[in-house]
C-alpha cells in the first residue's frame, strides 16, 4: 500500500508517517495554524504542473526588483511555480493578506504571476517571499515590463478595434435594412438622405478608428516594397467610404457604408483569432533562466559577502553550500561533491566533482560544500552563452510565408487589375458610375472569407489539441509541421524517460543468483536506500513496496550509505566505497550500484528507460515517410543501444549544444524542413533552430518556452495525433480558401456588370464567411 | 417620420453605452486573467469576512 503525503501528495516512504519530509510537515502546520486548512479540502493536485514540495530554502534577495512608489509603498512582480488550481490562488493570497502591512496580493493564474505590494521596509518583501517558499511554491522576481511587451498592447488594440467595428456594423445594419428595401418614392427623399447621413455619421468614425491596423500594415508593407493583402483591404475600405460620401452628396440611391464597416468587422475577427494563436516573445524565457541563480556567496579576505550574479567577477572565490545553485562558471579548488548537471547537459544522473573539476553556472551542488574559483563572469557563463545562441538562432530564422500570404501575392494584383478594367469599361457612362462599379468589384472580392479561412481552422485545431494535452503555441507551427520531412529526436527525456530503472541484479563474481536471493538483496537495498534522495537510491526504493526493514543508516555524501543488519556490515553505493573488485577497467559505472552485505557482493544495473510507446510511434512516423534522426550528447554505446531498440538507423552521439545546431543548419542548407523534439537546456539552441520544435511539460523551462509545441506528460503518441490533426487542419484551410475563391469568382461578373448593390454585397460577404465557418467546424469531427 | 431624428440617436446612444462599458472592462484589465477569474468564483465568502475583521 502507498500512502500520500498530506501536504505535497507524493508517496511517503514510510507508512507510519503522514509526510514525505520535514519540509512538508512544517508547511502543513503553517497552513493549518493560519486557519487555511480548507486548502487541502478543495485543491486539485496535478503533478504534471509542478509540485508544491518545500525544498531547501535559498536565501533570496529580491530588493533589486522592488519598485518603490512615492506614497511609501513597495511592489514587486513574481512568477509562481507549482500553482495550478483555485485553491492555490486562495492559499497564496490569503496567507499574504493576513500578514501585517501587506496592501495587496493578487495572483494571475493565466500568467502564473503574483503582484505583491506592501507598506514600509523594502526588505520585508524577502520575508513575505520566504513564507510562500515554505509552503512549497517557488517564486522568481521578474521585471513586469517584459511581460507587458508590445505583443499585449497590439492584442488589446485589435480587440478594441473589433469592439468598435462590431458596434458600428450592428447599428448601421439597422439603418441599411430600411435603405435596401425601399426607394425615394416610398420612403421619401428627405428620409432616405437622413438615414444615409446617420450611416455616414456612424461609419466614418468607426472606420477611422478600427481600420488603423490595416492602414498601418498596408503602409508599412508598401514602403518595404512588398504590398500585402492589407493594401487591398485598405484600398477597398477607403474607396467604399469615398464613393459613399460622393453618392450621399448627390442624393443617389446606393451607399456602401454598411459594406465597409461589415468588411472591417469580419476582417478584424480573423485578425484577432490569428493573433491569439501567435507565439509569445521568447526573450522572457532567457530572462527567467538567468534569474534562477539568485545570488553568489563570495569569500574576500576571509569575509563572506553575498553578491547578485551580475557582480561576480573572474578570480573571485565562490562558496557553494550543499543544495545551492552554482552562480558562475569556475573550477573547484576545495571540496568534493556530486553535481546535478541536468540544466546544462540534460543528463539525469549527478556527476562526481572534486578539486580541479570544471563546473558551470546553473548546475546544482548536491552533497557537500564547495569552494570554486570563478573563471568567467556570470554574463559570459556557458548558461548565458546557450541562451544567447538560442536567441540569435531564432532571430536568424527565415521568415516563413504562410499559406494565406502565398495566395495573397497573386490575389491582390489580380483584384486591382480587375477593378481597373471595370473602371475603364464604365468610364464612358460617367466617372461616378465607373468608380462605383470598380468599388463594388473591390468590395465583393475583398478577402473577407479568405482572411477568416485560415484563422478559424487554426483556432479550432489548437483548442482541440489543447484538450488532448498538446499545447500549440503558434499557428504557423501547424502549417510547417506537415511540410517537415525530417524529425530529429534528443535522447534523454525525449525518447527515454530520463530516470534510471533497475534492469539486473547480479553477483559481482558472476555466480548465478537465485530469485529468492535476488528478492532478499533488493529488500535490503531498498530498506537502506529509502532514506536517500539520490536518483539511484530512489530508483531502488521505488521497486519495493512491501514492508521494509528498519535500519539505522548513515549517508556518506557522494559515496553511498552504510548500516548494520543481522550483525553484518551493510554498504550500498559506489564501487570503491563498497570495496568490491568488479570490472576494474571499466570507467562507465554511472549506471551501476554496488552492495556489500557481509561477504556477499552484489551489483545492481540500471538503464534509462525508453518510453513505452517510443518504438510504435517511431514506426508509425516512418510509415508517414518521415526521416528520423537521433541526436544525443551521450556516449556511443548508450546512444547505439537506444537507437537499435526503437528502430532508428541514423544516429549521432557525443553532440554538444553547438554541434547540434551546426548539424541542423547543415540539413537546413540542403532545404530540408526539420522538426526537433527535445527537452533540456542543451537542446534549446537546436529547438530554436528547427522549423518546428516540440518539447515536453517536464522539460526545462527554457526548452518549453522556445518550443512551438509542448506535450503534456511523457508519452510520445501525441506526435501521431499532431500529425493527423495538422493534416486535417491544413486540408480544411485549403478547402476554405477554395470555397472563398470560388465564391468570389461567381460574384465577380455581377460586380463588373454593375449589379452588386449594397444588399447583394452584404449578402455575399456574410454568406461566404458563414460557409467558411461551418466548413471549419468539421475539424471537430476528426476521428481518433 | 421626424421622430426618427430622436429615435436613431437614442438607439445608437444605447449601443454606445454598451461599447463604452466593454472598452472600460478591457482597460481595467478584466480580461488579463480569464482562467483565474473563473476559479475565483469558487472561493468561500468566509474569507471576505475574515479580511474585514482584520482591518
Amino acid at each position: 500500500m502507498i500512502k500520500s503525503c498530506l501536504h505535497c501528495g507524493e508517496d511517503t516512504k514510510d507508512l507510519a508517517q503522514d509526510f514525505c519530509c520535514r519540509g512538508c510537515d512544517l508547511a502543513y502546520r503553517i497552513v493549518n495554524k493560519m486557519g487555511l486548512g480548507n486548502y487541502y479540502k478543495f485543491r486539485q493536485l496535478n503533478h504534471n504542473e509542478g509540485k508544491i514540495k518545500p525544498e531547501i530554502s535559498e536565501e533570496i534577495d529580491i530588493s533589486e526588483f522592488v519598485t518603490q512608489h512615492k506614497d511609501g509603498t513597495n511592489s514587486v512582480s513574481l512568477i509562481v511555480q507549482g500553482m495550478h488550481c483555485a485553491a492555490c490562488i486562495w492559499l497564496i493570497e490569503s496567507i499574504l493578506q493576513k500578514q501585517e502591512n501587506v496592501i495587496n496580493a493578487r495572483v494571475n493564474l493565466s500568467q502564473k504571476t503574483l503582484l505583491l505590494s506592501w507598506k514600509g521596509d523594502v526588505a520585508k518583501g524577502n520575508e513575505l517571499m520566504h513564507l510562500i517558499y515554505e509552503i512549497g511554491y517557488k517564486l522568481l522576481p521578474f521585471d513586469p515590463e517584459i511581460l507587458q511587451a508590445a505583443d499585449k498592447k497590439y492584442n488589446d488594440s485589435i480587440l478594441r478595434a473589433l469592439a468598435v467595428a462590431g458596434f458600428g456594423a450592428g447599428n448601421i445594419m439597422l439603418l441599411s435594412i430600411c435603405l435596401w428595401f425601399s426607394d425615394a418614392w416610398n420612403m421619401g427623399e428627405a428620409t432616405r438622405n437622413l438615414l444615409q447621413y446617420f450611416s455616414a455619421l456612424i461609419a466614418l468614425p468607426v472606420v477611422i478608428f478600427s481600420a488603423r491596423p490595416f492602414f498601418a500594415s498596408a503602409w508599412k508593407s508598401t514602403r518595404a516594397g512588398y504590398p500585402n493583402m492589407d493594401l487591398a483591404i485598405s484600398i477597398a475600405i477607403f474607396l467604399a467610404c469615398l464613393v459613399s460620401i460622393l453618392e450621399m452628396i448627390r442624393s443617389a440611391r446606393h451607399v456602401y457604408f454598411d459594406s465597409a464597416v461589415m468588411l472591417l468587422f469580419f476582417l478584424l475577427i480573423g485578425r484577432y483569432l490569428d493573433l491569439r494563436a501567435r507565439k509569445k516573445a521568447f526573450s522572457v524565457a532567457a530572462e527567467f533562466a538567468l534569474l534562477s541563480a539568485t545570488f553568489g556567496r563570495v569569500e574576500e579576505n576571509s569575509v563572506i559577502k553575498i553578491l547578485p550574479p551580475k557582480n561576480l567577477k573572474e578570480g573571485m572565490i565562490l562558496i557553494v553550500a550543499a543544495g545551492e545553485k552554482i552562480a558562475a562558471d569556475g573550477i573547484i579548488i576545495e571540496g568534493e561533491s556530486e553535481i546535478d548537471t541536468s540544466t546544462i547537459t540534460g543528463e539525469s544522473l549527478p556527476a562526481k566533482a572534486s578539486k580541479g573539476s570544471e563546473v558551470f553556472a546553473g548546475m546544482i551542488n548536491i552533497s557537500a560544500p564547495l569552494k570554486i574559483r570563478i573563471t568567467k563572469s556570470a554574463q559570459n557563463s556557458l548558461l548565458c552563452e546557450i541562451v544567447k545562441i538560442s536567441s540569435q538562432v531564432e532571430l536568424k530564422k527565415n521568415h516563413y510565408v504562410r499559406l494565406a500570404d502565398r495566395l495573397a501575392k497573386f490575389y491582390t494584383p489580380a483584384v486591382h487589375l480587375l477593378a481597373f478594367i471595370t473602371f475603364c469599361f464604365w468610364f464612358k457612362n460617367g466617372w461616378e458610375l465607373a468608380l462605383m462599379n470598380a468599388t463594388a468589384v473591390l468590395i465583393i472580392t475583398c478577402p473577407c472569407a479568405l482572411a477568416l479561412a485560415v484563422p478559424i481552422v487554426q483556432t479550432i485545431a489548437i483548442s482541440r489539441l489543447l484538450r488532448r494535452g498538446i499545447l500549440v503555441k503558434s499557428g504557423e507551427a501547424l502549417e510547417k509541421l506537415l511540410e517537415a520531412e525530417t524529425i530529429i529526436f534528443d535522447k534523454t527525456g525525449s525518447l527515454t524517460i530520463g530516470c534510471p530503472r533497475l534492469i539486473a541484479v547480479e553477483f559481482a563474481s558472476g555466480e548465478k543468483i537465485s530469485e529468492i536471493e535476488k528478492k532478499e538483496f533488493l529488500k535490503l537495498a531498498a530498506s537502506l536506500a529509502k532514506n536517500s534522495r539520490h536518483p539511484i537510491s530512489q530508483a531502488i526504493a521505488s521497486i519495493h513496496d512491501e514492508k521494509l526493514y528498519e535500519l539505522q543508516s548513515q549517508e556518506h555524501q557522494g559515496f553511498g550509505l552504510s548500516s548494520n543488519f543481522d550483525g553484518k556490515d551493510l554498504k550500498l553505493g559506489r564501487r570503491e566505497f563498497c570495496e568490491i573488485n568488479y570490472a576494474k577497467n571499466s570507467t562507465d559505472l554511472r549506471l551501476k550500484c554496488f552492495m556489500k552485505f557481509g561477504e556477499a557482493e552484489v551489483v545492481f544495473s540500471f538503464e534509462d528507460e525508453i518510453k513505452s510507446d517510443a518504438k510504435a510511434v517511431i514506426e508509425r512516423l516512418k510509415k508517414m515517410k518521415k526521416k528520423i534522426i537521433l541526436l544525443s550528447g551521450d556516449s556511443e554505446i548508450i546512444v547505439k543501444n537506444v537507437a537499435a531498440e526503437v528502430g532508428i538507423s541514423e544516429f549521432y552521439f557525443a553532440q554538444t549544444p553547438v554541434s547540434k545546431v551546426e548539424f541542423l543548419e547543415k540539413l537546413k542548407a540542403q532545404k530540408q524542413k526539420l522538426v526537433m523534439v527535445g527537452d533540456g537546456l542543451n537542446d534549446a539552441p537546436s529547438l530554436a533552430a528547427a522549423d518546428v520544435s516540440i518539447s515536453f511539460s517536464k522539460a526545462s523551462d527554457i526548452a518549453q518556452n522556445i518550443a512551438d509545441i509542448v506535450i503534456q506528460g511523457e508519452k510520445l503518441s501525441p506526435l501521431i495525433e499532431l500529425q493527423n490533426s495538422t493534416k486535417k487542419a491544413l486540408h480544411l484551410m485549403k478547402e476554405n480558401l477554395w470555397i472563398a475563391l470560388v465564391y468570389n469568382l461567381i460574384a465577380l461578373p455581377f460586380a463588373i456588370m454593375g449589379y452588386v448593390v449594397p444588399l447583394i454585397a452584404a449578402l455575399a460577404m456574410s454568406s461566404s464567411s458563414l460557409l467558411v465557418l461551418f466548413n471549419s467546424l468539421r475539424m471537430n469531427k476528426l476521428k481518433n | 417620420m421626424s421622430v426618427l431624428i430622436i429615435l436613431i440617436p437614442l438607439t445608437v446612444g444605447l449601443g454606445l453605452l454598451g461599447l463604452i462599458a466593454f472598452l472600460w472592462t478591457l482597460k481595467s484589465k478584466q480580461y488579463d486573467d480569464i482562467k483565474g477569474a473563473a476559479n475565483r468564483i469558487l472561493f468561500d465568502d468566509e474569507d471576505d469576512s475574515q479580511k474585514k475583521n482584520k482591518g
